[in-house]
C-alpha cells in the first residue's frame, strides 16, 4: 500500500478526480481533475503545481563529497559551483546508465543528489576510502514543482530571495511563507519553472501559502498526467519508460549507454576514472549502436487511416508509455518508441525512441505502427530534432 | 630519483622470493621489496622469547612442489628433505592415544590399537587416495584456465583435465564426483571405525578454514591435502626460506627489507612502479604482488582506479582468520601421559570428531573455543638450536579463534586464549605450565599487523571450493589484474595458500610470456 | 492370484499416483498398492480432529510442475492452489519483518532495518531468477550421466554447461558459488541485516541435517525462485482442502485414465525371478503378478526392505546403505480457537503466507548445533501456516488450524531415535512454548494438537529415519547420483523393477517431476 506525501492532507483534498497512482511507493495524483487538459495549459501558460515529493534525495556530506560524486557519476562534480545545479547519470562498469538525476551543490562539503530510483546502496558501495557520509533525505524533504510562466510572480510574492539570482539551474537557500527552503531554478516540464525543497514539517504551509497567493496567477494543482504531457514535449526522458536502469536488466541488449540516450553531453571523460570510465571512453570511439530520436509522426497518414474505416483519428487523451515497434522505410523491425504524446501545444503526434545510429539523422523517414479499427498499420514518422518544444522562457 | 627495474615484486614471503627467483633467472632486473625487517612472511623464524626462535608462524611444508625445488636449485642452497612424513601424536587423556603414520605399513600397528579393521581399511584408503590424486594434481598443481575466458589452449588444457578424469575409470571417477562436495566426517567415517584415526585425517582439511568437520565441501580440502603432500623440509618453513632467499641472492634479485610499498604508480591504463612509504618511487615496467589480493587492490590502489563490481568481489573475498598463534618456550618437552617417552615433532589435539566440530562451533558466534584445537610444532625436536640447550621451542596453531571477536581483542581476552590453549594441553601434558619460561601470543589481528594478511588469514583467503576454483575472483583469476603490467603471485591466487611455492612460479611464468 | 497388470506401482505418494496417471494415460493396466487406509503418502490431509483437517506432513506447494497439472488436467479433477501472500518473520521484542507482494511495502519494511537491504532486495530477486533458470532445465529433465560417452549423453552435457553458462559476464562464478557456499555466506554478499537474511537462508537447510552457516546450502535459495505458480512471489501455494488434495487430484486423474488404487494392501515384497521382477506379494499373502513393478518408496525400503540383499550385488547394497537420510525435522499440527496474535501487528494480513521463526542466524545455527550432537532444537526453526485463514473448508467457522514445521529433530537422537516417542510430548511443548514467545496467549488458544517426531514419519509414513525428501538433498546425493551413480534414471539393477519416489532425480518436495519423468522413462524403454 502506498504511504502519504507531505502534501498529502492537501492534494487529497483537491484531487476531486479520485486518479491516484503509486510512484515510489508514495500516493500520487494523475489528475486532479477528471481530466489533465487544464493542469497542463496552466503549466504552459500560467503556473502548475506539482507534488514531486517521490524523487529519491540523497544529501552527501564530507571532505570528499565532490570527489566521490566524480567517481559515481559521469560528471566532474568538483567543478561545479556553490549553489548551481547540474543534470547528468551514473552508469555501471559498461558504461551501461544507471539512473538520471541533478546535483545541487549546497555546500561546500554539501551535495543533494535526486534519483528515479533508489540509490543509497549503490552509493554505498561505491564510498569505500571516501571521507563522506550520505543521507537517504527523500522521506525528510518534500518537493513541489512550480512550473509554468507565472512561477517567478507567484514565487516573488512569497519569498525575501532575489529571484533574478536564481537563474537557470542555480539554487539558494531562503525564507518561503516563513518556511525554511531551497529553491532551485529547474524542473521537468522544459518551461519557466522553479522546484522548492522544504523540510516535511513546513510542507503545508508552503503549500497553502502557494496556492493562496497564486490564484491570481492562474495556478493549478497539477498531476502526473499533465507533467508527462509537458515532458515529452520538452524530451526529457525517463528511466523504467525510456530506458531501463542497468541494475534491472536481465539481458544486455535493455542496458543504454548515456550516448545512445542523448546524455552524452553530460560525459566527462577527460580526467581521473570513474564508474564506467573505460567502457564510455571505448564507446566514444567505436560508435554507439544507437541513438535516441524525436519522431514526428504523421497527422495526414493517420487521418486518412482513421479514415478509411469511417472514423475520426482516435488518440489516446494522455501520453502513451507502452512501447511500440519502429521500422525502416522498407518495413524491417529496427527500434521502438518508448513514450509518445499528441502535443496539445504543437497540435502534432510525437513519440521518443531509440533507433540504430544509421536512422538517426533529422529529416530520417520511418515508420511508426499505429492500431486503427483493430488493425495495425505502418505509417510514416520522421526523425526531428529535439525538444520538440523549447520555449525562450525556459531558460530565462 | 626513480630507478628502473623489469619487475618489482611487493613481499619477500616464499611466492615472492619464489617469483623473484624465476624471474631473475630468466634475465630480469628484479627487486624484491619487503615490509618487514626480514624475509619469509609467515615462514620466516622469529625470536618470540629471549634465547628461543621459532621456525615460522606455519608449520606444514609437505605440499612444497618438488619441481619447484628442482627449478629453484634449491637442494643446492641447502635445502634438505626428510626421509619419511613426521608422525603425529593425538593426544588421549586416558587409553594409549594415536600415533598417525602416513605411510601404511608403519601405521598399522598404531591404528590396530585401535579398531581390528582399520589398519587394512588404512591401506586400502591410501591406494584409493594415491589413484585419485593425479587428477587432483592436474587441476592443483597446474595452472587453471580462467573460466570466464576461455580460449583455444585452455579449452585443449581443459580437455587434457577431463580425459585425465576419464582414465580414472567410471568407478573411481564418479567416486571422486561423490565424496568432492562432502564433509570430511561423513566420508572418513564410511572408511574407519576409530574415530581417532579419522579425526586425525580430518585436521589438514579445516585448517584455517570457517569449517568443522561435518561441513560439506570439506573432503575436498581433504583431496588436495592429500594430492599435493610430498616431502617434508627438515627445518620447517624457516629452513625453506632461507634456501629460497639464497637462491634469489644468487639468481641476482636485489633484495630490499624495511622497505614498504604503500601504492602502485600508475601510467596512462598501465603500472609503472611502485611507491614505499618514505615517497620513494621505484619504477618497474612489470609489478608482481605477493601480498594478499584485498591488501593489493584496496589499500594500494586508490578505489576510483577500480571497477566497481571488481572492487565489490575483492572486499566480498572471505578471509575470516580463524586461528591465532602461541609460541611457547619450555624447558623441557612435555610429557604426554599417554606417552610420556615420546618425543614427536608433531602433536595434534582432537580425539573425535564432535569434539573438533564443538571447538569449531563457538567461532560462528564470535567467541573463541573453550577448548581450542591445537596443531603443535615443536621444532627443536630436530633443530635444537632454536633453544638454549636442553630446552624446547613449541609453536601452536590454535583453532578455532575468531578475527572479530565479539568485544574485540585486548590484552585480557589473549590471556585469556593462552590460559583456554594451556587448560586444554594440561589435559594430555600436566605439568606444561611448570616448563613455561616464556610465551608469545598472537591473535588472529596480531597477524594481520604483523604479517599484512587481511583478516589475519595466513592462506590470504579462506580455501572454500569457489575460492579455490576462481581464485581469488573473476577477472584476477590467472595472476593478471585489471591493469596491466600488475600481477598476483601470492596464496591468494591458484592453487592457493600453504608452502606449495606454486603461485609464485605459475605468476612468474605468466609475468616471462607476457613480456616476450 | 491370476490378476495380472502391465505396472503395479508400491506406494500412493504423490510421485507413485503421477507415475500411475501417465502410465494409465498411455493405455496401461496400472495397479496402485498403498499401505494406509489413505493415498498421498507425505501428501496427505487428515480429520485428525473433529472439523479440523490437517496437511499432516507436507504442507506447501512450491515446485510442482505446471506441466504435470496442464498434461494430467489437474483442476478437473479437483485441484486448487492458493498462493501464499506474504513472509512474516516475527520478533519477540518488535513487530518484526514482513515482506509483501507490494515491493514499496516490503522496501519500506525492510528499510527499518536495513535500507540498503531494501534496496537490494529487487535486484537479488532478479539475479536469482535469471540464474535459476537454469536449475529449472535440471529439474525438468533426466539426470545428467558424465560416464558416458555415447554422442547424446556428451551432447546433453554440453547443452548443461551452456546453460550454466548463458547469462551475464559473471554468472557463471555466481553459479559455482552457489552450489559450493552456505546460504548465510551468501547472502552475506548482498545482505546486512539478520532479520531479513535468517528467513531467507532458512530455504537452504529444509529438510537437511545442515546449518544455514554449513557449505553447500545456497544453492536451495534458488528453488523459492523457481516457483511457477504465477511469479515471484507466489511460488508457494496451498492446496486448497490440504495438501492431500494434490494427492487425491492426482487419484483421481489415474482412475479416470483407468488406473486401479487399492488402499491397505501393503506390500511385503518384490517378486524377482531370474533377476526379473515379476510381481509383488502382499503382507497378506495375495501375490500380484505385473510386466514392471515400480517402487515409490525411499531406496533403503525398496532394496534392502521390498527387494532384499540376496538379489543385489554387494557393491549395490553398499552404496544404498551409504545413501543418507537422517531426518531432521518434525511436525507439529494444532487446532486452535482463535488466529495467533504476534506483537506489534494487528489483523490477518501478516499470516497470509508462511511465518517464519527465524529471528536471527545465530539462532538458526544454534539450533543446528544442538541438533549436530543429538538433541532437538531448544528454540527451533518453525515454518508456521495458517491455511484455515485462506482456505476455510479446514476449520470450523471461526476456528482456525496452524501446521509448525519444526527443524531441528534429528532422528538420531544421543539416546537412540527409538527414544522419539518418550520425547515426543516434550518436542510439542518446545514447539509451542517458543510460538508463545512471540505470540502472547497462545497456548490458551490451542483446542487440540499433534505431534509428528522424524521416528514417527518413518513407523507411520514409511519414510526412512523420517527423511522428508526420501535421502538427503546433498550436492552428493543429488542428480546423476540420486540414490546411487549410474541408477539416477528409474531404473535399477533388477530388471523390470523402477523407482519413481522422491529418493530419485531431483528429489524432493512437491515436485511431482520423479513421477513424471519415472513414467516417462519407462513408457521408452518399450519394456511395457
Amino acid at each position: 500500500m502506498p504511504i502519504p506525501t507531505p502534501f498529502h492532507s492537501r492534494t487529497s483534498r483537491l484531487c476531486t478526480s479520485m486518479q491516484w497512482k503509486e510512484w515510489a511507493g508514495y500516493y500520487s495524483v494523475c489528475s486532479y481533475g477528471t481530466s489533465h487538459d487544464p493542469e497542463y495549459f496552466a503549466i504552459r501558460h500560467a503556473a502548475g503545481l506539482i507534488d514531486v515529493s517521490p524523487l529519491f534525495k540523497y544529501e552527501v556530506r564530507g571532505p570528499d563529497a565532490a570527489s566521490f560524486l566524480s567517481r559515481v557519476t559521469v560528471k566532474d562534480v568538483r567543478k561545479l559551483k556553490m549553489g548551481r545545479v547540474t543534470y547528468l547519470c551514473w552508469c555501471d562498469d559498461h558504461g551501461k546508465v544507471v539512473d538520471d538525476g541533478t546535483v545541487s551543490r549546497l555546500g561546500d562539503e554539501h551535495f543533494r543528489v535526486t534519483a528515479a530510483e533508489p540509490s543509497l546502496s549503490w552509493f554505498d558501495r561505491l564510498r569505500r576510502g571516501y571521507d563522506v557520509e550520505i543521507e537517504d533525505s527523500s522521506a525528510r524533504i518534500g518537493v513541489l514543482a512550480l512550473q509554468g510562466p507565472t512561477s517567478r510572480d507567484i514565487l516573488a510574492q512569497l519569498t525575501d530571495a532575489e529571484l533574478g539570482e536564481i537563474k537557470f539551474f542555480a539554487t539558494r537557500r531562503c525564507r518561503l511563507a516563513g518556511v525554511d527552503a531551497w529553491i532551485s531554478r529547474t524542473g521537468y516540464t522544459g518551461d519557466l519553472g522553479y522546484e522548492i525543497w522544504v523540510d516535511a514539517a513546513g510542507a503545508e504551509t508552503v503549500y497553502d501559502a502557494l496556492i493562496e497567493e497564486g490564484r491570481a496567477y492562474g495556478i493549478m494543482p497539477a498531476g502526473l498526467d499533465a507533467l508527462d504531457t509537458s515532458r515529452i514535449e520538452a524530451s526529457f526522458i525517463m528511466n523504467g519508460v525510456d530506458y531501463y536502469s542497468a541494475h534491472h536488466c536481465l539481458i544486455e541488449d535493455r542496458k543504454s549507454s548515456p550516448y545512445e540516450l542523448g546524455l552524452g553531453w553530460t560525459v566527462q571523460l577527460d580526467r581521473e576514472p570513474f564508474v564506467g570510465h573505460a567502457a564510455l571512453k571505448r564507446e566514444l570511439e567505436t560508435g554507439s549502436r544507437r541513438r535516441f530520436v524525436g519522431l514526428d509522426i504523421d497527422w495526414e497518414e493517420v487521418e486518412s487511416l482513421f479514415d478509411r474505416y469511417g472514423l475520426p483519428p482516435e488518440l489516446p487523451t494522455s501520453a502513451w508509455r507502452d512501447s511500440r515497434p519502429i521500422y525502416d522505410s522498407s518495413g524491417d523491425w529496427i527500434g521502438q518508441a518508448s513514450s509518445g504524446v499528441w502535443s496539445p501545444t504543437l497540435k502534432k503526434n510525437f513519440a521518443l525512441g531509440q533507433v540504430p545510429r544509421e536512422h538517426s539523422q533529422p529529416g530520417e523517414k520511418l515508420l511508426f505502427e499505429v492500431t486503427a479499427e483493430y488493425r495495425r498499420h505502418k505509417v510514416s514518422a520522421t526523425v526531428v530534432e529535439t525538444p520538440f518544444f523549447n520555449p525562450e522562457r525556459k531558460r530565462s | 630519483m626513480s630507478s628502473q627495474w623489469d619487475v618489482a615484486v611487493i613481499g619477500a614471503g616464499h611466492n615472492g622470493l619464489t617469483a623473484a627467483t624465476y624471474l631473475a633467472k630468466r634475465g630480469r632486473s628484479v627487486v624484491l621489496l619487503e615490509r618487514r625487517d626480514r624475509v619469509g612472511g609467515v615462514a620466516a623464524s622469529e625470536e618470540f622469547s629471549p634465547g628461543y626462535r621459532t621456525a615460522g608462524v606455519v608449520h606444514e611444508t609437505a605440499t612444497l612442489r618438488p619441481w619447484a625445488v628442482e627449478e629453484l636449485g634449491l637442494s643446492q642452497q641447502g635445502l634438505v628433505k626428510r626421509a619419511e612424513a613426521s608422525p603425529i601424536l593425538i593426544p588421549t587423556e586416558t587409553g594409549p592415544g594415536y600415533v598417525h603414520w602416513r605411510d601404511s605399513d608403519r601405521a598399522a600397528d598404531e591404528i590396530s590399537q585401535h579398531s581390528s579393521v582399520d589398519a587394512e581399511r588404512y591401506r586400502e584408503f591410501r591406494s584409493f587416495v594415491a589413484r585419485l590424486s593425479p587428477v587432483l594434481r592436474k587441476v592443483f598443481d597446474e595452472p587453471l584456465a580462467d573460466l570466464e575466458a576461455l580460449d583455444m589452449s585452455d579449452l585443449w588444457d581443459l580437455g587434457r583435465k577431463a580425459v585425465a578424469l576419464r582414465l580414472l575409470g567410471k568407478g573411481d571417477m564418479m567416486e571422486l564426483f561423490r565424496i568432492v562436495p562432502m564433509c570430511v566426517g561423513d566420508w572418513l567415517r564410511e572408511w574407519f571405525e576409530a574415530e581417532i584415526v579419522s579425526t586425525a585425517l580430518a585436521a589438514p582439511a579445516l585448517a584455517h578454514g570457517m569449517v568443522g568437520p561435518w561441513s560439506p565441501g570439506t573432503n575436498l580440502n581433504l583431496l588436495l591435502h592429500e594430492a599435493l603432500f610430498y616431502e617434508e623440509i627438515s627445518g620447517g618453513p624457516a629452513a625453506l626460506v632461507s634456501a629460497l632467499e639464497k637462491a634469489a641472492v644468487a639468481a641476482g634479485v636485489e633484495i630490499r627489507t624495511e622497505a614498504e610499498v604503500t601504492a602502485i604508480d600508475f601510467e596512462g591504463d598501465g603500472v609503472s612502479g611502485v611507491v614505499l612509504s618514505d615517497g620513494e618511487r621505484i619504477g618497474a615496467r612489470q609489478v608482481a604482488a605477493s601480498c594478499d589480493p584485498k591488501a593489493l587492490f584496496l589499500e594500494l590502489i586508490p578505489a576510483h582506479y577500480l571497477a566497481a563490481e571488481f572492487e565489490r568481489e575483492i572486499a566480498l573475498f572471505r578471509t575470516r582468520g580463524i586461528a591465532a598463534k602461541i609460541d611457547l618456550a619450555l624447558s623441557g618437552y612435555p610429557v604426554f601421559s599417554c606417552r610420556p617417552d615420546v618425543q614427536l615433532s608433531r602433536v595434534r589435539t582432537g580425539t573425535n570428531l564432535n569434539h573438533v566440530e564443538r571447538s569449531f562451533d563457538a567461532v560462528k558466534y564470535r567467541q573463541m573455543s573453550d577448548e581450542p584445537t591445537l596443531d603443535l610444532f615443536v621444532p627443536t625436536v630436530d633443530n635444537p638450536d632454536l633453544a638454549p640447550s636442553g630446552h624446547h621451542v613449541v609453536s601452536i596453531l590454535v583453532q578455532w579463534v575468531p578475527y572479530e571477536l565479539e568485544g574485540g581483542w585486548n590484552e585480557g581476552q589473549k590471556n585469556e586464549l593462552l590460559e583456554r590453549t594451556l587448560a586444554t594441553l594440561d589435559r594430555y601434558a600436566s605439568g606444561i605450565r611448570d616448563l613455561t619460561v616464556g610465551h608469545r601470543v598472537l591473535s588472529p589481528v596480531d597477524l594481520e599487523s604483523a604479517y599484512g594478511v587481511s583478516g589475519g588469514h595466513l592462506l590470504h583467503g579462506e580455501h572454500a571450493a569457489d575460492q579455490l576454483l576462481t581464485r581469488p575472483v573473476g577477472g584476477c583469476t590467472g595472476y593478471t589484474t585489471p591493469f596491466q603490467g600488475l600481477y598476483l603471485c601470492g596464496s591468494g591466487s591458484h592453487p592457493g595458500g600453504g608452502m606449495t611455492c606454486a603461485p609464485g612460479a605459475f605468476a612468474a611464468r605468466k609475468i616471462l610470456r607476457d613480456r616476450n | 492370484m491370476g490378476s495380472s497388470y502391465d505396472a503395479v506401482i508400491v506406494g500412493a505418494g504423490h510421485n507413485g499416483l503421477i507415475c500411475a496417471a501417465y502410465l494409465a494415460k498411455a493405455g496401461r493396466k496400472v495397479l496402485v498398492l498403498e499401505r494406509r487406509h489413505v493415498v498421498g503418502g507425505a501428501a496427505v490431509s487428515e480429520e485428525v480432529f473433529p472439523g479440523f483437517t490437517f496437511s499432516v506432513l507436507s504442507y506447501v506447494v512450491s515446485l510442482f510442475r505446471p506441466s504435470i497439472i496442464r498434461e494430467l488436467d489437474l483442476p478437473r479433477h479437483g485441484l486448487e492452489i492458493i498462493p501464499l501472500e506474504t513472509a512474516f518473520t516475527p520478533q519477540r521484542d518488535g513487530p518484526g519483518l514482513c515482506r509483501w507482494p507490494d515491493a514499496s511495502e516490503s522496501r519500506r519494511e525492510i528499510s527499518r532495518f536495513s535500507q540498503k537491504d531494501a534496496e537490494i532486495y529487487p535486484e537479488f530477486s532478479a539475479t536469482m531468477t535469471q540464474v535459476s533458470r537454469f536449475a529449472k532445465n535440471i529439474i525438468d529433465s533426466q539426470a545428467p550421466d558424465p560416464s558416458s560417452l555415447r554422442p547424446q549423453e556428451l551432447m546433453a552435457l554440453l547443452r548443461l554447461g551452456r546453460s550454466f553458462r548463458a547469462g551475464e559476464h559473471g554468472s557463471l562464478d555466481l553459479q559455482a558459488k552457489l552450489f559450493t557456499m552456505s546460504a548465510v555466506d551468501f547472502l552475506d554478499r548482498w545482505f546486512e541485516s539478520d532479520v531479513l537474511k535468517a528467513p531467507m537462508s532458512v530455504s537452504g537447510i529444509i529438510g537437511t541435517y545442515l546449518g544455514v552457516r554449513s557449505p553447500g546450502t545456497a544453492y536451495v535459495l534458488l528453488h523459492h525462485y523457481m516457483g511457477e505458480i504465477d511469479g515471484a512471489f507466489r511460488s508457494w501455494g496451498l492446496s486448497k482442502g490440504g495438501t492431500g488434495g494434490i494427492s487425491l487430484a492426482c487419484a483421481r486423474a489415474a482412475e479416470a485414465h483407468g488406473a486401479t488404487i487399492r488402499t491397505e494392501a501393503s506390500v511385503e515384497s518384490i517378486l524377482i525371478k531370474g533377476g526379473k521382477a515379476h510381481g509383488v506379494v502382499l503382507e497378506n499373502g495375495d501375490e500380484i503378478q505385473a510386466r514392471t513393478v515400480i517402487s515409490c518408496c525411499d531406496p533403503r525400503r525398496t532394496f534392502l526392505g521390498l527387494v532384499g540383499e540376496e538379489s543385489l550385488e554387494g557393491d549395490f547394497v553398499q552404496r544404498i546403505n551409504r545413501y543418507k537420510f537422517r531426518g531432521s525435522s518434525g511436525k507439529v499440527n494444532l487446532a486452535v480457537d482463535r488466529l495467533p496474535q504476534f506483537r506489534e501487528r494487528s489483523g490477518s494480513a501478516h499470516l497470509r503466507g508462511d511465518v517464519a521463526i527465524a529471528p536471527s542466524i545465530d539462532y538458526l545455527e544454534r539450533a543446528y548445533d544442538e541438533a549436530k550432537y543429538g538433541e532437538f532444537s531448544r528454540r527451533p526453526y518453525i515454518n508456521v501456516v495458517v491455511p484455515s485463514l485462506m482456505d476455510p473448508s479446514v476449520a470450523p467457522p471461526g476456528k482456525h488450524v496452524i501446521s509448525c514445521f519444526v527443524q531441528y529433530a534429528p532422528y538420531h537422537l544421543k539416546e537412540g531415535p527409538e527414544k522419539w516417542p518418550e520425547k515426543r510430548e516434550a518436542f510439542g511443548d518446545t514447539v509451542v512454548d517458543t510460538l508463545a514467545e512471540y505470540c502472547p496467549g497462545f497456548k490458551e488458544s490451542i483446542l487440540h494438537r499433534q505431534v509428528i517426531t522424524p521416528w514417527d514419519m518413518e513407523h507411520e509414513f514409511g519414510l526412512s529415519e523420517g527423511n522428508i525428501f526420501q535421502g538427503e538433498l546433498s550436492l552428493e546425493q543429488l542428480l546423476f547420483q540420486r540414490p546411487a551413480a549410474g541408477w539416477s534414471r528409474y531404473r535399477t539393477p533388477i530388471q523390470h523393477l523402477w523407482m519413481c519416489g522422491s529418493g530419485t532425480h531431483p528429489g524432493g518436495g512437491i515436485m511431482g517431476a520423479s513421477g513424471q519423468l519415472a513414467a516417462r522413462s519407462i513408457l521408452e524403454s518399450r519394456q511395457l
